[in-house]
């Protein structure tokens, strides 16, 4: 899987690449026993500090979504993807969280927010039904 | 053990005129530190007190536990230096500086040299004279890495190199870290630089540690708050909050830095100074270089 990172951004490296991870196991893109690149390559890859990789490396496997075998690589577990909804559900808290705060700039209400969501998803069960 | 102790340096070229004010850190074994503040900080003279290039005047450094002026062979061979204004024998050739590193350190490791010298796309049998400013640098990287240093000093080593050469020389210090885990310590005004290759920062201001922090902290446990003027709140009173590291009297607003998230910093102006209509934020290292070091205007 590709990796990218951006320095400067307010989310830390270590997290840019957990994210990523997450992200593909929820879109499928990364499979129960699918080898992650090793930590070693992938700091050479994306120009960071060995440090940086395994933190994220070790936060993952600590979440129980990767697992190190030695002499062997990095791997999806197993686990990675039975769907626990609380857990799927606090992925999303970040997304959340920044929306809530471009709304409060904009002097838009929770309510109206919580509206627009709804609004979305009809349009998208639409576009959907139009698709198929 | 640590491998760096910085124990209360204090340092000045002139009576009155502290450099260094009192610094006090220390780096643990496989630890990449990144040296940051702005020019005049004291960073070189810091990282020339570590190597023993000039004399604390009060206070001591310790490398590997030992004293780098006491001990400067020992001290000298278990590390590599590289800065900005090094100077290489300009009429010798590449090959000949190598060879004069190579009889210095017995730990020479002429594998990473061939390796550095393909890399580099370096000519061995070109006089440094007629190098260009990356080359030059990198033959003093390569200098300074071949011996596999337990510490690496690196002063400014990216300045002055066009953007390829920087990336070159990062990568060169991420493949050192992941073969030797050597412990770095750097300094740089490249803040994504240190975001690549740091993962803690220290911050010097006014010959002082202003910032010791996680790279990784500094974003999450930090933040920018924006008063408005409008509320008369000035700026000596948001200094005297705890956790406001520095304030700036800005067009806009006044730009306070505090050592707390966003959520604490816009709940203690509230209760504090009754300030509710702040816009607080999480704080890039950049800009935080900035609010902190930056001017008033």
């Amino acid at each position: 899987m590709q990796f990218v990172i951006v320095p400067g951004s307010e989310l830390p490296i270590y997290r840019q690449i957990m994210r990523q991870v997450t992200d593909a196991l929820s879109g499928g893109r990364l499979q129960p026993g699918d080898k992650l690149t090793s930590q070693r390559e992938l700091a050479e890859q994306l120009v960071v500090s060995p440090l940086t990789v395994k933190k994220a490396y070790d936060e993952l496997e600590r979440e129980g979504l990767i697992s190190t075998l030695r002499g062997r690589g990095t791997f999806v577990t197993a686990a990675a993807v039975a769907t626990d909804p609380r857990q799927q559900r606090e992925r999303l808290r970040p997304v959340v969280r920044q929306l809530l705060s471009r709304a409060r700039l904009s002097g838009v209400t929770v309510e109206a927010v919580a509206k627009l969501l709804y609004e979305e998803e009809q349009q998208w069960n639409t576009e959907r039904k139009r698709q198929s | 053990m640590n491998i760096v102790d910085f124990d209360n340096i204090h340092r000045a070229y002139q009576r009155g005129a502290d450099v260094l004010n009192g610094v006090t850190f220390s780096i643990g074994a496989g630890r990449v530190v990144g040296l940051v503040g702005k020019n005049g900080a004291g960073k070189t003279t810091l990282l020339r007190v570590a190597m023993g290039m000039l004399e604390a005047q009060q206070g001591a450094v310790r490398l590997f536990g030992l004293d780098p002026r006491r001990d400067p062979l020992e001290v000298k061979r278990r590390i590599g230096f590289v800065s900005e204004d090094q100077i290489l024998p300009p009429f010798l050739k590449v090959e000949q500086v190598l060879d004069l590193h190579r009889g210095l350190f017995p730990t020479w490791d002429d594998s990473i040299t061939r390796d550095l010298i393909d890399r580099f796309g370096i000519p061995a049998q070109t006089k440094i004279k007629a190098l260009s400013k990356g080359q030059a640098r990198q033959v003093a990287l390569l200098c300074a890495v071949a011996h596999k240093p337990e510490l690496l000093l690196l002063d400014e080593p990216a300045a002055g190199l066009d953007p390829a050469s920087r990336r070159d020389f990062l990568e060169t210090s991420i493949q050192l870290l992941n073969e030797t885990g050597s412990t770095i310590l750097f300094s740089s005004h490249y803040m994504s630089d240190v975001e690549r290759l740091a993962d803690r920062i220290v911050m010097l201001h006014e010959g002082r540690v202003l910032i010791d922090s996680e790279l990784d902290e500094l974003r999450e446990h930090y933040s920018l708050a924006l008063v408005p003027h409008n509320g008369g709140t000035s700026r000596t009173t948001l200094l005297s909050l705890e956790g406001c590291l520095g304030a700036r009297d800005r067009s806009d607003a006044l730009h306070a830095v505090f050592n707390l998230e966003p959520e604490s910093t816009s709940r203690l102006l509230e209760t504090e100074l009754g300030i509710t209509d702040l816009l607080c934020s999480r704080i890039a290292l950049e800009d935080m270089f900035i609010e902190l070091a930056g001017g008033q205007q």
